[in-house]
């Protein structure tokens, strides 16, 4: 905790929808000690400069949630980045509002898209009115099922994985990460009745939109890992109801292909994704592909020691924990 | 005009507490707040909810011990009933859906905790306040309700000696607006932030106990003002009493434990008040560190083990980790006290009533008083629910056969004038200044320890900021998401609520659990076995006292 400041230029992010034709930066430089969070900078810009700044904040210790903004082209929880790296990193402190949710006013978002993604996973326990609680005592949980959450109710759902994240981007539809980890804390809750009509649901209702980048992971204050429990959710749902939908079969397709050869082989995949009319449909872009990369259509060879990926199987399969 | 049958103000653990009692009893409620449900300062608690469940233990320990914690300042009818409450709370909260840590039995797990005889406080790692919101909220969010997100509390209205509704500053529309009903529930948390070192969020600025008061409601025992002994240097990050219950040790700069002068028998584990006085007595006797952010002693976890610190104190690895920069498994962690909690608020009974009819308050903004003048890690999280519930039960009650509520458009205008003379100025003082100056006065005039010459101070410095407030000038002219006006608004409240704190102490001359006058160190059970009403008049508060409730436990010497 050394004393000594260094000089710190934020560049803040200015807009007002009501009245600005579009957003601005505006440049505040302020002395401060390295390890001084980018929430007290900014706390001290309305104090001290500029008593017009917006954001949300409450309780500066990563636990509300409130304060997820971008910094420096990352979301983050301002409360807990410190400008001396950023400085380092960077030369400056580039302070932008989350993603994915319409600006209010400065750094303020519009938070009615992660409310709702949130709220469609029908976030409380379900019961089974034959099967009531147990009258007087808490349901027992062994630690093993209190492990099956993993880090999911750290989740302080401050939505930089939603901010963060290219799938909600590109797709309203959808959950988001954030969501679907909470989805993921239901359906491991031994207390909830209504595991496989999420996971049925849910298959057909965003699930399988996720483009596995973990940037959600990447960016959670938390170590929530919700990019894990998606993996989680869709092996839980392929479990339950089989390879139904287009990512599902996807997804089945290619382990099949990666067992069997230990290469893909693009047509095949393709057929056992979209079935046949899918694949019919599909054969003026097959044919655009095959133009560039005429060796799709050949079928693959085995690559050497394809047995052994049978035994890496083998083993994956293996009910136990994989982080 | 909107309107209700039960507005609930705060939804944090004892706000969304009441909400649900309010529609169970199939009320129309509102719940306002100047945050999402989901992150209000409940979620900060950290370390557990007590409840007497474990073989060994009882009700009347649990009892007991909280009258013994309050140093008998307690009302112990309340107490009683609050902790029999306390079993079938924690298993209603389970029910919802808490995801509580478990025993190796599949059992709920417990730790021992500050001032508790047997390890009574059930937790959810260290993070028990958040698993609590998480699954009331699950719980209540099935619920048919209205929820009025980021609205700040300005005012309740009150005429002819009862309540109208509520006036409150809608942040995103940048509007004040009136919810008109008959039973107003105020759960709306501390006002921590009247201390420039507290653990408390920023939002805990004591809207609703402000509002309370200047709608005529008494304030109770305002000068019980809890330091938590083991903040984070600099941030005043809560450190939980759950690391010192998991056998965390403090040490003063010549790597002395030194509690077993203040303590000798249970030593880390006394209560707070007992603890936070031994280490300011450590570092003034110039036994402890000093550093560019002040004085400070060691917390150490170390000998602990790397295994049980990361699992059972995950996220005070991360606090110390991520804003002191000091990795608990390895280093010990620089402490020293901070304002964390106020026993004092809005006076209730045990159903949540104050003395305005259809005015109900619960959580840390009101006062039954079962914390008497020191409360015991472990029972506010409690406190929240079991109160919570009957001040909602109570609402819903009262709004069924009340009168109905003669809200009018001009309460309205007449309540905003003052807020946008605020706004027309183009001279005055700055809020952010003032709240400062307030912070620092409270901190060195009515800290830890007090005496008369510095509360006579501290009563002039904060009258002196209340005249200045009356030039308070808001710069920001834009509507949408104006926290200029907010700052006003909260300093405002805060400002109020100083008052009432230092002239209380002030008037108290005797040292009882928090309140420590160096000018009068013991106890005075003769003079001062009471608590303290304040009632606003336009001189300032007007102080009077009335009984504690007393049952079976006969006050004796306070020695941990």
């Amino acid at each position: 905790m050394a004393n000594d400041t260094i000089s710190v230029p934020l560049d803040v992010y200015r807009f007002d929808p009501l009245h600005d034709a579009q957003p601005r930066y505006q440049r505040y430089t302020l002395d401060l000690a390295p390890h001084t969070p980018v929430l007290t900078a900014l706390l001290k810009i309305r104090a001290e400069v500029d008593p017009t700044l917006r954001l949300r904040y409450s309780c500066r210790s990563a636990i509300c949630g409130s304060c997820s903004m971008q910094i420096n082209s990352k979301s983050r929880l301002a409360c807990e980045t410190h400008v001396g790296p950023e400085v380092e990193l960077h030369g400056r402190v580039v302070v932008e509002p989350m993603r994915n949710q319409p600006v209010v006013r400065d750094l303020v978002v519009d938070q009615a898209p992660f409310w709702k993604q949130y709220d469609r996973m029908e976030p409380h326990l379900k019961l089974d009115p034959a099967k009531p609680m147990p009258e007087g005592r808490p349901n027992p949980m062994t630690e093993a099922q209190v492990e099956r959450f993993h880090d999911t109710p750290r989740c302080i759902a401050c939505a930089a994985c939603f901010s963060a994240c290219p799938a909600v981007e590109a797709d309203p539809e959808f959950p988001g990460p954030m969501a679907l980890a909470k989805l993921y804390r239901f359906v491991v809750d031994p207390r909830d009745n209504g595991t496989q009509d999420r996971l049925v649901r849910i298959q057909t209702e965003g699930l399988w939109l996720c483009l596995r980048c973990h940037l959600c992971t990447d960016s959670c204050p938390k170590n929530v890992r919700p990019a894990e429990r998606i993996r989680d959710l869709k092996e839980m749902a392929i479990r339950v109801q089989g390879a139904t939908e287009r990512g599902s079969r996807h997804a089945v397709g290619f382990k099949d292909n990666i067992r069997s050869t230990g290469t893909l082989n693009e047509l095949k995949l393709a057929r056992q994704t979209s079935g046949f009319a899918g694949f019919v449909g599909q054969l003026g872009q097959g044919i655009r592909i095959w133009r560039k990369k005429p060796e799709i259509t050949k079928r693959p060879h085995p690559v050497q020691g394809a047995e052994e990926l049978e035994k890496i199987y083998e083993a994956l399969d293996k009910p136990g924990d994989r982080r | 005009m909107l309107r209700h049958d039960v507005v609930v103000v705060g939804a944090g653990l004892a706000g969304q507490r009441a909400a649900l009692a309010a529609i169970e009893a199939g009320r129309d409620v509102a719940v306002v707040s100047k945050l999402h449900p989901l992150r209000s300062h409940s979620g900060a608690a950290q370390g557990g909810i007590n409840a007497a469940v474990g073989a060994e233990d009882s009700v009347d320990t649990h009892i007991y011990d909280t009258v013994k914690g309050s140093d008998y300042l307690g009302d112990q009818d309340a107490i009683e009933f609050f902790c029999r409450e306390a079993g079938p709370t924690v298993v209603e909260m389970e029910h919802f859906g808490t995801i509580f840590s478990r025993a190796p039995d599949g059992s709920l797990a417990r730790r021992p905790f500050g001032g508790g005889r047997f390890p009574r406080t059930i937790y959810a790692a260290d993070r028990t306040g958040l698993a609590l919101l998480q699954g009331l909220w699950e719980r209540l969010g099935s619920e048919k309700f209205t929820l009025y997100q980021e609205w700040d509390l300005t005012n309740v209205v009150a005429r002819e000696g009862r309540v109208h509704g509520i006036i409150a500053f809608d942040r995103i529309k940048g509007e004040f607006a009136q919810i008109a009903s008959s039973a107003v529930v105020l759960a709306t948390g501390p006002a921590g932030r009247i201390y420039s070192h507290s653990t408390n969020a920023h939002s805990c600025t004591g809207d609703g106990i402000a509002a309370a008061y200047d709608a005529g409601a008494v304030l109770k025992d305002m000068e019980f003002v809890q330091f938590h002994p083991t903040a984070l240097l600099e941030s005043s990050i809560l450190i939980t009493e759950g690391a010192r219950g998991e056998g965390g040790l403090l040490k003063n700069a010549s790597g002395e434990r030194f509690m077993f002068r203040y303590a000798p028998n249970v030593q880390e584990l006394a209560s707070r008040d007992v603890v936070s006085r031994a280490i300011v007595t450590e570092v003034n006797e110039g036994r402890g560190f000093n550093g560019p952010y002040g004085p400070y002693v060691h917390l150490e976890l170390m000998h602990l083990g790397k295994e049980k610190v990361e699992s059972r104190l995950q996220e005070i690895c991360d606090y110390s980790r991520r804003f002191a920069g000091i990795d608990p498994v390895t280093q010990p962690i620089p402490v020293y006290p901070a304002q964390h909690y106020m026993m004092g608020g809005i006076g209730t009974n045990s159903r949540g009533e104050t003395n305005l009819p259809g005015l109900f308050a619960a959580g840390e903004a009101a006062c039954v008083s079962i914390h008497g003048a020191n409360r015991l890690g472990g029972n506010s999280l409690l406190e929240t629910l079991v109160f919570g519930k009957q001040s909602g039960i109570a609402a819903a009650a009262h709004a069924a056969t009340a009168p109905a509520p003669e809200m009018r458009p001009t309460d309205l205008d007449e309540a905003t004038a003052p807020y946008r003379r605020w706004s027309s100025r183009t001279d005055g003082e700055d809020p952010s200044t003032l709240r400062t100056e307030m912070q620092r006065t409270m901190e060195r005039y009515a800290g830890i320890y007090r005496n008369e010459a510095d509360l006579m101070e501290g009563i002039r410095r904060v009258r002196a900021l209340q005249a200045r407030f009356e030039r308070v000038r808001v710069v920001d002219q834009s509507r949408v998401y104006n926290l200029n006006l907010t700052d006003a608004l909260e300093t405002g409240h805060m400002l109020e609520l100083a008052e009432t704190i230092v002239v209380g102490a002030y008037a108290r001359t005797e040292s009882r659990g928090a309140h420590s006058r160096t000018d009068f160190p013991k106890r005075d059970d003769a003079r001062w076995m009471k608590h303290t009403v304040a009632r606003r008049t336009p001189e300032g508060p007007n102080l009077s006292y009335t009984p504690v409730g007393f049952t079976r436990w006969e006050p004796t010497e306070r020695v941990y």
